[in-house]
């Protein structure tokens, strides 16, 4: 059932006479309260207080319980969680714990000028006198109530449960709650504090694992999984499997049971809209617009290349009609005709005319002739030019040698030209030859080439990221100061070492009056060698990354699941949701399948979550041990009622794993018998309210005046009796 | 404040006419109260139990001993019985395809699986 909350102002506080004791169930996860005698608590609300920010007012003010949270959208909630007075069952906070009881008893309807009804309130077993003592004055000094009485609520459940009969006189309770369980046995009516037993884990725990495994198995889903609707799929759906292993078994093995006990979980999901695919005529209509605007395109280029082809031809024209007229133009009137034209001399009319043959064959589209062309006109060229190397030194004058030198130089260059497109050309066919066998191994066997080719990047993205990881942290995150990896006694490479040597040398204080680092210029050079940019690492890396992208490229094509990962730090999925399919109505279930009995498991096996003590069927058999009670027969007597109450012992299923578990600790035959208390949650209250509206209740309360006198000590051996 | 806030009176009023020394007078505004208020561990140290006769139950006495069963080992994962565990990352699996999983898993999850198992390392 999910949560109650009554938290409706009661009106009738006037009619009650000041001798009606006040009822209070201080719990970990609930606070009840109520009067006295009655059948049931008037107010009941969770125990936790917020204090949000109001944000148009911006005071802090505080919310007392679990609210409507459409409400709450009036106050910034980032910096108020949810906050509880408790450390495990213990009250430590007590200004949380006042906002708590102004709350309570303000619904409740006090409006005197004080509290002026005794107070019953419950505490956990064996509550340190610290927390006792401060409850006790926060009672009296702040609500100036008569009297008080401490009570342990489980002791006040098993009570109640033996007046109606539904466990005997002696018997043990075991009491399950939000953060503890205790195990308490009873003899001849009254608890045995002395045999009593404690392991702390409760239904906050068990909410809490259930809540990590979901988060840890739907990270996707994580928004959803609050800590509200995660109690409500435990209170729901969790069960305590008879054998765990067995039931694992079950599950594991697939069988039609564990289909059956399964539940899913469909989380709200709107389908995307899926378009359309473009119709037929669509398509088509689409393909003739881009043809046509191709077409345009193509007239441009052809009606601009005509342009300047003719441009061309008329300039070539223009040129060899120069030539012409020259060579008619006799040798005395060559400088004055070639004023007047605007060329300098005979050559230059004839290299621009090469010129303009040249771009025409270019434009006219004959572009490898050309460069053939261009290529061997230079191997000729060449030679006639190198000519003069040929000729020993010692016959040329100093300017010939200088042209030798110039020459000797282009001729270097120029073989080196040519061996370096060679080796290009033999890189390429080397490379052809390369992915024709890769096609064909892939066509041969493609599932293993696959395989191969997955295992390959993975390496490959490991190493870079190793290099990568090496790289920051042996350098540093923002490059500003270098000793920051250094410090840690991190490893430095090559480059790193020379750094800092670089470094170190450069900042040595050679003493007063002598630094001279920058007279001569090359002392600026030593910042090129100490920049970051520098690194020899580069070389050895680039291979390595540019043969990475090539495989993920590769596998992109071919392995439709292939997703690269693209930096370094997203988390992977544990759940894969490849991003190119559309998304599915399952990827929004969530499935409960297992957890569903794992989680109440740790009642039992608290080393699931890892805390080391017992869990209940052994804190059963602990508990008769420490009770150091030789006669068997009383230990029967104790099992033979053993009474489970407590918001956590809801799970179906607990009493039969209980009643096997004990039967295994005790000798064969002895009866064993295990009942449910009545309501487990609010029999608390019901006991307590049970005792408070008995006569000699009074005489178990103490007065504030009974609690200055006698002090500390008595307060600590203080302890309800049985009336 | 919003009219239905005050409907529905989710805040705590200030002043309570039953209270003799109210909230804002007790606690002053400035100071956390965390600061002011022991945790139940320096609770228990202060309380010093070790003074008082063993025999009494108190606090620290009622606690449960650790189990004495052996320890049934479960897939951190899935849940099912697990005889194995991994030597890299510590975690127990139930089968290879678990193992594969687990292998596969980035740090931050593999030391989330531990802590639910109280097993992860923590750097203090």
């Amino acid at each position: 059932m999910p949560f109650v909350s009554r938290i409706q102002r009661q009106t009738d506080y006037g009619l009650f006479p000041s001798a009606t004791p006040i009822v209070i169930d201080n719990g970990a996860s609930y606070f009840r309260i109520g009067w006295a005698g009655e059948n049931d608590p008037r107010v009941i609300f969770r125990n936790i207080v917020q204090r949000p920010r109001h944000k148009a007012t911006g005071e802090t003010v505080t919310v007392v319980g679990d609210h409507d949270p459409a409400l709450l959208k009036y106050f910034d909630c980032t910096r108020s969680g949810p906050r509880s007075a408790f450390d495990s069952n213990v009250v430590y906070q007590f200004e949380t714990m006042e906002y708590i009881l102004d709350f309570g008893f303000d619904r409740l309807g006090a409006n005197g000028p004080e509290i002026d009804h005794p107070v019953l309130i419950t505490e956990c077993v064996c509550n340190p006198v610290y927390s006792r003592s401060k409850m006790a004055e926060l009672l009296f000094e702040t609500y100036g109530v008569p009297s008080v009485a401490f009570g342990v609520d489980a002791a006040f459940s098993y009570k109640y449960n033996q007046q109606h009969g539904i466990c005997a006189k002696d018997g043990l309770a075991m009491s399950s709650g939000f953060t503890t369980t205790h195990v308490i046995p009873f003899v001849d009516g009254e608890p045995i504090y002395k045999g009593s037993c404690r392991t702390n884990i409760g239904g906050y725990h068990v909410t809490d694992y259930f809540k990590q495994l979901l988060s840890l198995k739907y990270p996707h889903h994580m928004t959803r999984f609050t800590w509200e609707k995660i109690e409500d799929l435990k209170m729901e759906h969790c069960y305590i499997a008879p054998d765990y292993a067995l039931e694992a078994q079950l599950f594991q093995k697939g069988s039609k049971e564990a289909e059956d006990k399964t539940r899913r979980w469909q989380l709200p999901w709107v389908p995307p809209v899926v378009e359309e695919g473009p119709s037929e005529e669509e398509l088509a209509r689409r393909a003739a617009i881009k043809e046509r605007q191709g077409q345009r395109l193509r007239e441009m280029a052809e009606a601009k290349r005509s342009s300047r082809i003719n441009e061309l031809e008329n300039e070539l024209r223009g040129l060899a009609f120069l030539l012409k007229q020259l060579e008619q133009v006799g040798q005395e009137d060559v400088p004055s005709f070639l004023a007047e034209t605007g060329y300098a001399s005979k050559q230059e009319i004839e290299s621009a005319h090469a010129k303009a043959t040249q771009s025409l064959r270019k434009a006219k589209g004959e572009p490898k002739a050309e460069q053939v062309e261009s290529d061997e006109k230079i191997d000729p060229f060449a030679d006639e030019k190198f000519s003069l190397l040929n000729v020993p030194d010692n016959m040329l004058s100093a300017e010939q040698l200088k042209e030798k030198r110039r020459l000797n130089f282009l001729k270097t260059t120029t073989e080196g030209r040519q061996r370096a497109k060679q080796k290009r050309m033999e890189e390429e066919l080397e490379r052809e030859r390369k992915n024709r066998e890769d096609e064909e191994r892939r066509l041969a066997n493609p599932v293993l080439y696959l395989e191969q080719l997955h295992i390959k990047y993975k390496e490959l993205c490991e190493k870079v990221e190793q290099r990568k990881r090496l790289k920051t942290n042996g350098g540093n995150t923002n490059g500003n100061n270098l000793s920051g990896g250094v410090g840690r006694g991190e490893r430095l490479n090559a480059a790193q070492r020379e750094r800092m040597r670089l470094l170190t040398t450069a900042a040595f204080d050679r003493g007063k009056g002598e630094d001279t680092f920058g007279a001569k210029d090359e002392d600026w050079q030593l910042y090129k060698l100490m920049s970051k940019d520098n690194d020899d690492d580069d070389d050895e890396q680039d291979p390595e990354e540019a043969e990475l992208t090539r495989i993920s490229s590769r596998l992109q094509e071919i392995d439709p699941t292939f997703i690269p990962k693209a930096e370094l730090g997203t988390s992977q999925q544990v759940v894969e949701v490849p991003k190119f399919r559309p998304l599915t109505k399952e990827d929004f279930q969530v499935i409960l399948g297992v957890e569903r009995f794992r989680c109440p498991e740790i009642l039992f096996n608290p080393n699931l979550v890892g805390i080391d003590q017992a869990g209940m069927d052994e804190m059963a058999g602990v508990s008769i041990r420490r009770l150091s009670c030789d006669s068997k027969d009383v230990k029967d007597r104790l099992t033979q009622s053993i009474l489970i109450t407590g918001g956590s012992s809801l799970f179906p299923g607990i009493s039969e794993r209980l009643e096997a578990r004990i039967r295994m600790i005790r000798p064969c035959g002895s009866p064993i018998r295990v009942v449910r208390a009545s309501d487990p949650v609010l029999d608390a209250w019901h006991g307590a309210s049970m005792y408070a509206s008995a006569l000699q209740f009074p005489s178990q309360t103490f007065t504030r005046m009974d609690y200055y006198e006698k002090g500390e000590d008595w307060l600590r051996r203080y302890q309800l009796m049985k009336l | 404040m919003e009219p239905d806030v005050i409907e529905a009176e989710l805040v705590l009023p200030n002043y309570f006419s039953f209270k003799k020394i109210q909230s804002f007078e007790k606690y002053p505004k400035g100071q956390s109260s965390a600061r002011r208020f022991k945790h139940l561990k320096q609770i228990i140290q202060a309380e010093n139990f070790q003074n008082y006769p063993p025999d009494e139950p108190n606090y620290v006495n009622i606690e449960s001993p650790p189990s004495m069963h052996p320890s049934k080992r479960i897939c951190d994962i899935t849940g099912y019985e697990a005889p194995y565990h991994d030597p890299r990352t510590k975690l127990r699996y139930a089968n290879t395809g678990v193992f594969k999983v687990i292998r596969s898993l980035p740090n931050e999850y593999v030391q989330r699986y531990l802590a639910l198992r109280n097993a992860a390392v923590v750097l203090r």
